[in-house]
């Protein structure tokens, strides 16, 4: 992931096990079957419907695609040859229609510690969270930074707080628009949009990243080749759109890897702007902007072509950095691959081409040392990024039909290690964010005082009960057609309630 | 043209003779109004056109679509002159180049060890160039006669080639240059017979290469005007025995030759075009140029290197007569087509795209900008036409097809880039955002710009901020860069 145009250095990276580094080469393993261009125009929503009319006037229909320029590439994962003139054509007639509902996954790489991110505070969890992370553990208490949050989450009975003042109040040294934020009072009625599953896994755990981060992505425990999202793709999507689930990365994810549906991976997207250098003071795009929406004489189709495509160059780069734009103070993190991937993310769901799943990868979580200062700038990028990531869906009108679940291949250790860090644990923390979602603590933390044989947390929820509640509350269709060894138990949350969604 | 059309433009250009040169400053703000006074296009494709008296637009036009754009000297030695005469001097200077060789970072450029600088050394030329109309010609036959380094090597065959356009385009030197020694030329070509594989074609193995590119890209085309064939595929399979049997000695690659080796050759009867002969490849070429397709293919293709609309069926009866009579001569042929009234349509508003190449040597001579870097060869990748690697056999595409999202980029960013090779200074705080445009539009050298795009600038340069040197000076790149740089300046 290193060389991608994607990475930037400000993100942290954390000490690695040799094991993670060996399921990173293992996991993309996959050759794509064909190449396709993205053309500028799709992202401009097709304007004066260009390629159409070109391809049933003259039959050249590639080159006419190609012709306005391209922003990128999405390398296909197809059983069958798409003709991807089709392609584009289909999702030229798609964004007409309805958004669709859809999810984007983001899998924080290495294995998360969620126990740093929501923690019980009741006096024997937290006595037993000091004794086991004596050298990591933070202090209970609102004032000064790096404690953990007295402000408790609301429908936890008073016994769950944000563990990390990154990722919580003002209260709580943190911002204003992270996680606690998006979980509100809790109650999973209006403004409780964020779902936390305290300890979600399967039994009995395996603590190989390689091993456990296949099962999440195949959700199934045993040898599939597919991912979960794959094969609800093949069993409810469509044939002929790869666009239907794209990974933000330079191979695919295993979670959308299909049988016969096409998928694709989308590295980036070129929106260059208009720059002159040594020039700041004033919008080189904004004032080509101006020039190019002079009219031409009729007939002069050289000087119409010119202006038309200085003016899509324009429109094509304000859409690809929309964020900081359009939705003042929604307030991407700076110089983060996620916010990077979120946008995205955002501008490729806003384009309504038919996109139903999305799956980023992010992070560096295999805390095995100095776990504090490399899982600290993490989770308050995740943080205010989940949050401005629903910001900028809500600016774009298309929120409240996008899920975004947040998972890692395990929990770690109760216990911390000589190294200020955590071993491979069970137990992981599930976020479930958007507004559709019934926020609040979606099942009970199984607490810190009876641990596995292993010294992990127990686990409370299998992950699989919450991808089958995704499929059968969001985006539709039997789970027990996706999910080898259903139906699972079905969601229980704190408060009762047995909803995902609201 | 109507008389009262010309006696229009008669006055139009009196006016304008006379009208007293803008002063540096406020004045200027309105920058080539004459333009303006022009009767619209489309009224009558030509109308305003007085070939006897060229109009400082006709004068531009004519030396972006047979050069690199027009110099101040350019406009004022030939405002007001006829059309032929401008014509005849196009065609009757030979090549020279000024100034100090082109350079990369600090090297002479060597075009034999580094392709950068197989490809600069092309645009040194072009931006170096006296006669520019000469260096358009040759690379008009470079795209016409398509061999691409990605599979010619040694680069010196390409060099070479390069020399043998010249004999086609420098019609001072060679005024009585034809088509038809060019397509005999070119058929033994070191650089040709590597590119289209004709080295291999011996008896017993003819390849068909050659002889099918020579009808279908070079001399006749798949198809007429009525879309009837030109030639059958039995005529490729004769047409190929008859040039086989040449080689290509490279042994000194700065002294390649080829020649003849009868051994090689298919010595015996082939028919082509229903005649039964032994051909060579010389009467191979000779039955080709002689079939009737073969003027139209090559006048239209000239006319529409210079010319947005295709020829009239008499226009093209006259092109077609014009090159026949005078034994496929080139000179006369270019004499007709550049003095036609039908390469000035248009004149207020310029209708063919600048090639890559026109648009970036036209960019380096308007700026003074020389060759020191592989700055244009880098844009000229990313503007998708990079001299010496056509994409295939048939040259590039252009047309419309050279805008697109990216090359817009290029083309922008290329500018920016030659600005700030050069020193742009501050004007002091007196400078009003009318003088500041107009310094700007001066430095440019005044290129066309549409009434409206002039008033989008014009507007920029009084938003822009100017209370600091700093804010000034960034104003006038901007300036600079939005009038050689935007939509505008991307026709001719």
């Amino acid at each position: 992931m290193s060389d991608s145009p994607l990475h930037n250095s400000a993100d942290v990276k954390a000490l690695k096990c040799a094991d993670c580094a060996r399921s990173d080469s293992l996991v993309s393993d996959l050759k794509p079957t064909d190449v396709m261009p993205i053309p500028a125009d799709a992202l401009a929503g097709f304007p004066d419907g260009v390629p159409r009319a070109k391809r049933t006037a003259h039959g050249h229909s590639r080159r006419a695609f190609m012709r306005n320029g391209l922003i990128g590439a999405a390398s296909i994962y197809s059983a069958t040859k798409l003709d991807w003139t089709s392609v584009w054509e289909s999702a030229i007639a798609r964004a007409d229609g309805p958004m669709q509902k859809s999810i984007v996954c983001i899998y924080l790489n290495g294995g998360n510690d969620g126990l740093n991110a929501v923690v019980p505070i009741d006096a024997t969890n937290f006595a037993a969270y000091n004794a086991a992370r004596a050298n990591i553990a933070r202090v209970l208490g609102p004032s000064g930074g790096g404690k953990v949050g007295t402000t408790v989450m609301g429908g936890t009975g008073g016994t769950m707080a944000f563990a990390n003042p990154l990722v919580s109040g003002t209260g709580n040294n943190g911002d204003t628009k992270g996680f606690d934020t998006l979980y509100g009072d809790g109650s999973g009625g209006a403004g409780s949009d964020l779902a936390v599953f305290p300890a979600a896994d399967y039994t009995p755990p395996n603590l190989s990243h390689f091993e456990s981060r296949d099962y999440w992505f195949a959700g199934a425990l045993q040898g599939m080749a597919t991912g979960w999202l794959g094969r609800w793709l093949d069993a409810y999507g469509t044939m002929d759109n790869p666009l239907q689930a794209i990974s933000l990365d330079s191979s695919l994810s295993k979670q959308i890897r299909s049988n016969k549906a096409p998928v694709c991976a989308i590295e980036g997207l070129n929106g260059a702007a208009f720059t002159v250098p040594n020039v700041k003071s004033s919008s080189p795009n904004s004032e080509v902007q101006k020039l190019a929406a002079v009219q031409a004489s009729a007939g002069n189709v050289a000087l119409a072509r010119s202006r038309q495509i200085y003016g899509l160059t324009v429109d094509v780069s304000n859409r690809l950095h929309t964020l900081t734009t359009v939705t003042p103070g929604a307030g991407y993190p700076a110089n983060s691959d996620l916010s990077r991937k979120l946008q995205l993310a955002a501008t490729l769901l806003g384009a309504n081409l038919g996109t139903r799943v999305i799956t980023i990868d992010w992070g560096s979580f295999d805390t095995h040392g100095d776990q504090v200062t490399s899982q600290d700038p993490q989770f308050a990028v995740l943080s205010s990024a989940l949050g401005a990531f629903k910001a900028d869906l809500a600016a774009r009108g298309i929120e409240q039909n996008v899920v975004t679940m947040v998972f890692s291949e395990f929990g770690r250790r109760v216990m911390s290690n000589d190294s200020l860090g955590t071993d491979h644990g069970a137990g992981g923390m599930m976020l479930v964010s958007g507004s559709a979602v019934r926020g609040g603590l979606a099942s009970p933390h199984p607490g810190l005082t009876k641990l596995d044989n292993d010294g992990d947390l127990v686990v409370e929820t299998d992950f699989r009960s919450v991808y089958q509640a995704l499929i059968a509350e969001w985006l539709g269709g039997d789970p027990t057609q996706v999910l080898p060894g259903g139906p699972f138990a079905g969601v229980h949350r704190y408060d009762g309630g047995t909803q995902l969604m609201k | 043209m109507s008389s009262v059309d010309s006696a229009i433009a008669a006055k139009l250009k009196r006016k304008l003779k006379h009208k007293p040169k803008p002063k540096a400053g406020i004045a200027a703000a309105k920058p080539r109004k004459h333009r303006l006074h022009l009767p619209p296009a489309d009224d009558a494709a030509t109308a305003g056109i007085d070939l006897t008296s060229m109009s400082p637009a006709m004068v531009d036009r004519l030396f972006w679509r047979a050069g690199f754009g027009p110099t101040e000297a350019d406009r004022t030695q030939w405002t007001g002159a006829p059309v032929g005469a401008v014509v005849d001097s196009l065609l009757g200077s030979a090549s020279t180049l000024a100034g100090t060789a082109g350079t990369n970072s600090g090297k002479a450029l060597d075009p034999t060890n580094e392709d950068t600088d197989l490809v600069l050394s092309r645009v040194d030329q072009m931006v170096r160039s006296t006669t520019p109309f000469v260096e358009r010609m040759k690379f008009f036959w470079h795209r016409h006669f398509a061999n691409s380094r990605d599979s010619v090597s040694p680069p010196q065959l390409l060099l070479q080639q390069n020399d043998l356009f010249q004999k086609y385009s420098d019609f001072a030197t060679y005024p009585t240059a034809t088509f038809s020694q060019l397509a005999h030329d070119i058929t033994v070509n070191p650089s040709m017979l590597r590119y289209l594989t004709g080295e291999d074609n011996v008896k017993g193995a003819p390849n068909e290469n050659y002889a099918r590119e020579l009808m279908e890209l070079f001399a006749l085309g798949v198809v007429n005007l009525n879309g009837q064939s030109n030639y059958a595929q039995s005529d490729v399979t004769g047409l190929a025995k008859a040039f086989s049997g040449w080689v290509i000695n490279d042994a000194n690659p700065d002294a390649a030759t080829s020649s003849f080796d009868k051994s090689r050759w298919y010595d015996g009867p082939k028919i082509v075009f229903g005649k039964f002969a032994n051909l060579d490849s010389t009467s191979g070429v000779d039955l080709v140029l002689g079939q009737p397709n073969h003027a139209t293919f090559i006048t239209r293709k000239l006319w529409l290197e210079f010319i947005t609309q295709p020829p009239d069926a008499a226009t093209q009866a006259t092109l077609n007569s014009t090159y026949a009579s005078a034994g496929t001569q080139l000179k006369p042929l270019l004499k007709y087509i550049l003095t036609h009234p039908a390469l000035f349509t248009s004149i207020g508003e310029p209708d063919m795209i600048k090639p890559p190449v026109v648009y970036v040597v036209g960019a380096m001579r308007a700026l003074g900008v020389g060759v020191t870097d592989s700055t244009a060869a880098d844009f000229l990748d990313s503007m998708g036409q990079v001299p010496y690697f056509p994409p295939n056999v048939s040259g590039w595409e252009g047309g419309l097809a050279w805008l697109n999202t990216n090359t817009a980029l290029a083309r922008f960013g290329f500018i920016g880039q030659l600005l700030s090779k050069g020193k742009i200074t501050d004007a002091g705080a007196t400078e009003t955002p009318a003088a500041a445009y107009s310094r700007a539009y001066s430095a440019v050298l005044e290129p066309w710009l549409a009434p409206a795009t002039q008033a989008a600038i014009q507007d920029y340069a009084t938003r822009a901020g100017s209370s600091s040197s700093t804010l000034r000076i960034e104003r006038q790149i901007m300036l600079r860069a939005l009038m050689l740089a935007g939509p505008d300046a991307q026709v001719m």
